[in-house]
């Protein structure tokens, strides 16, 4: 297919022209593997106190890209696809990479600071190089406009991913990585022959050509509709929704807690994009987008809600919030227009900045209790009253209440799902609207177990001398008070979506 | 003075900002910078009522004749298809809501005084309570609704450490209750308050958005150019003002819950009737009415003292108004369709609680539950929709603040001393603490509605509206009114018994350690009683100081009721 495309440019110097005007757009990704190839270098050429060499060259690569990224948005670029149909470049895209290297970087400096594990990560290269390769996956995923490039993007991703939780010793360690990576592997297998099946449907592998749409358009309903369920398995497993969702809090718990930070935003995120790509090339068919993406965002939210209920360990319960959370976004999905894909990225945004806190303050206990089982937060708010204080802000905004980010997030969703029922009168809205809000009530049970843990409980531990300043509380600070911004100030970020040119 | 609401609100929030900067060593000063911030709230309260000027006749769908407003825009989203979304930091007072913020003031510095007592863990203590000063004062004026839900919602994080850390023994069970029910019943507020901003349009800034002087037309020209599809939809300012909410001329014509057109329909109901019933729920379970009432007893009983004052003083009443503000003046239509169903649900209410504080031995669930009976009187005047009635309602709410935050100290004397509640565990105090007991009595006597205090005048109106509301407007049948009666009597009963039990005959109580212990009132006691005495005799003999304040607001919102039937 990429020779017919070739075909069609006129002569080889202007195609070979092309190619290499398209290299210039792909700087962040060059940059990523720029970072790689030094984090590698590095680890071989040195053989002692390697520790601080690598945390430095990771750090300075990602917050070298973070800004440079940020300096040269431009929120109303016209996409350009690139490498002849392989690769689009758009100011969506871009926005969703500034989150991902944001995320990274915070990981990262969670990382360092992590009592158990920094060892571990910092003296040798594996982790570093993995969490590049899933970055640059990740990148790659919000650029892929073809299905074999949406195939390889998450495919990197994957792997990437299995390498980051089998990572370090342990048994339960081995057998997250074995059961994700087995349960990856048949995930990606169904999506790869789904995609076979699209491809067999249009004689196209760009999803955004004409030949694409028309042939995809005049495929017989049933085999389109198993087609694109099958592509979906690969997607939802990537987002971690229901019922896909098996996997995340075995690896969520097995996996130290920056990496479970990465996990809980990158993959999601990129996915909720591809998600964006598929649905905008296919929302004409007679794939019934708004039905079935409305039955797994309500089956999500309560599966995830439900389940979370019952866990007593901080990172599992972040693992079903999580599977709710993608349920949310889902719900902006389907709504299949400008105001849901805003209102989901929104929603994206604000999940993105509550997890880094989430997680980073969860660390900090972690490194002052070394579990996070739930017993081991009790009666910590007396020793530690800052943070956790800053802790329980983080849940009250997952819940979603004012005055937080996480209640603009749920209102600007539900308003779009609202208004697009009230005008097109489908129950599957209605539905999913009620549902949505009424989660709300059972994910204040559980988001209010930490704090109440820290609050509420006896001191069971002594942990002294944590009253008194420390950095995390800086940097707890900042991580939080990005919530609290968007909620009184909303308007900033939306007149910023308003003005960026989603074009899928 | 400009800003008063504003200086009103967010006084007790910095209060709590000035409780959490100054260091422990200085603790001492916590209780004194509570008493101190909630008293200049009180302050300005009252001078807020100073110029107040009730002969202003509000109109309830429209800012003509509010006063003390403040308003400027918040922030404002473009949301693609959903036209522009426009919050607005907007606050006034009326008739329907001055007098609560009076109830607010008075109640939030009483209860900083209650809370002198606390021991523990000072510094979170007073910064909760003030966080919970702010956020209630701010309900009663606000007039946004995205505004009057962050301050609703923010009620409950307070409440609930404040229960969960310093309550009884059941602390904890209680404080999540509490939380639990009042969250779902903000929820489904929330998605109602969703569903009608999405419904509503600001006429003045749509004009504006579509270029349109105002001095070129009219309000009324405008609301008829949307209605006539003139001007198109992304001009269109949707706006969480509850003013416009409340005037049918600003539904965008075809929406959801447009009253005029093609009525649209929610599982084969109108969808402003499932919108009312939402909304209706929500605040009953916040007021709270039967069935929705269960939380309360719990988070009552288990609450300390000052914040069983602040929840069953002010907490209740957000309820009422917040059904008076939004569910009624929203939704007359379906309001004047479920007034059978309120009417039935106050009713049992008062008839409910009274029979359960009739069963109970814990003194602080008596008053629970007898809490759970007067405030089904709020409902009742409310479904009588009758002048009296709503009237009745308000005073209700009014002089039920002041007799149960009484009640609830009475409860906290006695506790204070014993650490027990248990009504039977106690005998013939009146020889041991003789001024208590005239305290207690005068506390009984008014809240079963003798005539002389304030609760005989609200349960007097209700009851006036409820009789007059079959043959004036129809809300409601008289017999509603009739069964009610049988509250008062309940009333006398289980206040009369528990009286006799506790207070006469020979002095004897369970343990007799106790007998040293039970010493008579403070001065600090007498420093929340005393006051509240006052007010509450003030209130029952000379009426017409709040009615002065609420009859034009009252006048208007039947007005705006029975125009909208």
């Amino acid at each position: 297919m990429i020779g017919l495309a070739l075909q069609k440019a006129d002569g080889l110097a202007e195609q070979l022209q092309s190619l290499t005007e398209g290299v210039a757009y792909l700087w962040p990704e060059i940059t990523l593997v720029a970072g790689l190839l030094m984090v590698l270098l590095f680890d071989l050429i040195f053989k002692k106190k390697k520790e601080i060499g690598l945390a430095a060259i990771s750090m300075s690569v990602l917050a070298f890209l973070l800004v440079a990224q940020l300096i040269s948005f431009v929120p109303d670029l016209e996409p350009k696809d690139l490498f002849v149909g392989l690769v689009t470049v758009s100011s969506g895209a871009a926005l969703f990479k500034i989150g991902f290297t944001l995320t990274a970087l915070v990981a990262l400096i969670m990382a360092v600071q992590s009592k158990k594990y920094s060892k571990e990560y910092f003296s040798s290269s594996e982790w570093l190089i993995s969490l590049f390769g899933l970055l640059l996956g990740a990148f790659l995923m919000t650029g892929s406009s073809n299905l074999l490039m949406i195939y390889i993007s998450v495919e990197v991703v994957s792997i990437s991913s299995y390498l980051l939780t089998g990572l370090g010793k342990g048994l339960k360690k081995s057998e997250a990585a074995l059961k994700y990576l087995l349960y990856g592997a048949a995930a990606s297998a169904v999506m790869l022959y789904g995609m076979s099946w699209l491809y067999g449907l249009t004689g196209s592998l760009d999803i955004n050509t004409d030949t694409f749409i028309v042939g995809i358009n005049s495929a017989q309903p049933m085999t389109l509709n198993i087609a694109i369920f099958m592509v979906l398995v690969g997607i939802l497993f990537k987002l971690g929704a229901f019922p896909l969702h098996i996997w995340s809090p075995d690896v969520y718990q097995a996996t130290p807690i920056p990496t479970v930070t990465v996990f809980s935003i990158v993959p999601k995120l990129a996915a909720v994009f591809v998600l964006f790509r598929m649905v905008s090339s296919t929302h004409s068919t007679d794939f019934d987008w708004t039905l079935w993406l409305g039955i797994l965002a309500i089956g999500g939210m309560t599966i995830g809600n439900f389940s979370a209920l019952w866990q007593r360990n901080a990172k599992r319960m972040l693992a079903y919030s999580s599977i709710a959370h993608a349920a949310f976004m889902l719900s902006g999905i389907l709504l299949l227009n400008r105001t849901g894909i805003e209102a989901t990225v929104f929603y994206g945004f604000v999940y993105l900045l509550m997890n880094l806190a989430a997680f980073y303050l969860i660390q900090f206990f972690e490194n002052e209790a070394g579990t996070v089982d739930y017993d081991s937060f009790k009666g910590l708010g007396k020793s530690m009253p800052y943070l956790s204080v800053l802790l329980l802000v983080v849940m009250i905004s997952l819940t979603g209440l004012p005055p937080l980010a996480g209640f603009n997030a749920k209102l600007y969703l539900f308003s779009a799902v609202y208004d697009q029922y009230s005008s097109s009168g489908e129950k599957i809205l209605l539905w999913v609207f009620v549902f949505g809000l009424l989660n709300t009530v059972v994910s204040l049970f559980y988001y209010i177990r930490i704090p109440y843990l820290l609050f509420f409980k006896p001191d069971n531990q002594t942990i002294a001398g944590q009253r008194q300043f420390n950095w995390h509380m800086i940097w707890g600070t900042l991580l939080v008070l990005p919530l609290f911004l968007l909620f009184f100030r909303s308007d900033w970020f939306v007149d910023l979506l308003n003005s960026i040119n989603f074009v899928f | 003075m400009e800003h008063l609401l504003s200086y009103i609100v967010f006084i007790p929030l910095i209060g709590a900002i000035l409780v959490l900067l100054t260091p422990k060593a200085y603790q001492h000063l916590y209780r004194v910078l509570a008493i101190g911030s909630t008293g200049l709230t009180l302050l300005l309260t009252l001078f807020a009522i100073q110029a107040f000027d009730g002969g202003l006749i509000p109109q309830i769908s429209g800012e003509t004749n509010l006063q003390m407003v403040e308003k400027s825009e918040w922030f404002s989203l473009k949301l693609g298809s959903l036209g522009t979304m426009s919050v607005d930091y907007f606050m006034g007072a009326d008739g329907l809501n001055i007098s609560m913020l009076l109830l607010a003031a008075i109640v939030l510095f009483i209860g900083a005084i209650a809370c002198w007592k606390i021991k523990e863990k000072q510094k979170a203590y007073f910064s909760l309570y003030l966080l919970l000063s702010t956020s209630v004062l701010g309900c009663f004026v606000a007039l946004d609704f995205f505004l009057f839900y962050l301050f609703f919602e923010f009620m409950l994080l307070p409440m609930y450490f404040l229960i969960g850390i310093w309550g009884g023994p059941r602390r904890e069970y209680a404080a999540i209750k509490f939380f639990l029910y009042t969250l779902a019943g903000s929820i489904l507020i929330l998605i109602v308050m969703i569903g009608l901003y999405n419904s509503v349009y600001d006429p003045v800034k749509t004009a504006e958005m579509a270029g349109l002087s105002l001095t070129d037309y009219s309000i009324a020209d405008i609301q008829s150019m949307v209605s006539e599809g003139e001007i198109e939809s992304e001009a269109l300012v949707k706006s969480f003002n509850m003013l416009n909410m409340a005037d049918s001329a600003n539904y965008i014509p075809g929406s959801l819950l447009d009253r005029y057109g093609s009525v649209a329909t929610i599982f084969g109901q109108p969808a402003r009737w499932i919108a009312f019933l939402a909304i209706l729920i929500g605040f009953a379970i916040k007021l709270p009415a039967f069935p929705f009432h269960t939380w309360l007893p719990d988070a009552h009983v288990e609450a300390p003292t000052p914040i069983s004052v602040v929840l069953a003083g002010i907490l209740l009443k957000v309820g009422g108004y917040g059904l008076i503000r939004t569910a009624y003046a929203i939704f007359p239509d379906a309001a004047f369709h479920y007034a059978w169903l309120i009417g039935f649900i106050g009713m049992f209410s008062i008839i409910y609680g009274a029979m359960n504080a009739l069963a109970q031995k814990d003194l602080k669930k008596l008053i629970a539950f007898s809490s759970v009976s007067h405030m089904g009187f709020v409902l009742l005047g409310l479904a009588a929709m009758t002048s009296e009635g709503v009237s009745g309602a308000i005073y209700q709410m009014f002089s039920h603040g002041l007799i149960s935050s009484m009640l609830f100290l009475i409860a906290g004397v006695i506790y204070d001393r014993t650490h027990d509640r248990m009504i039977e565990n106690y005998g013939g105090l009146a020889h041991q603490m003789p001024k208590y007991t005239a305290f207690v009595g005068i506390a009984f006597f008014a809240s079963l509605g003798l005539p002389g205090f304030s609760g005989f005048v609200a349960e007097l109106f209700v009851f006036l509206g409820a009789f007059k509301s079959a043959s004036v407007i129809g809300a409601i049948p008289a017999w509603m009114a009739i069964v009610s009666t049988l509250g008062l009597v309940l009333a006398a009963g289980y206040y009369l018994w528990t009286f006799q039990k506790m207070f006469l005959g020979k002095f004897w109580v369970k343990d007799k350690k106790w007998a040293s212990d039970l010493k008579d009132l403070t001065i600090r006691e007498y420093l929340m009683l005393v006051p509240l005495v006052i007010l509450i005799i003030a209130f029952g003999v000379y009426p017409a100081f709040l009615l002065d304040l609420i009859n034009s607001g009252v006048e208007s919102f039947i007005n705006h009721l029975t125009a909208s039937i």
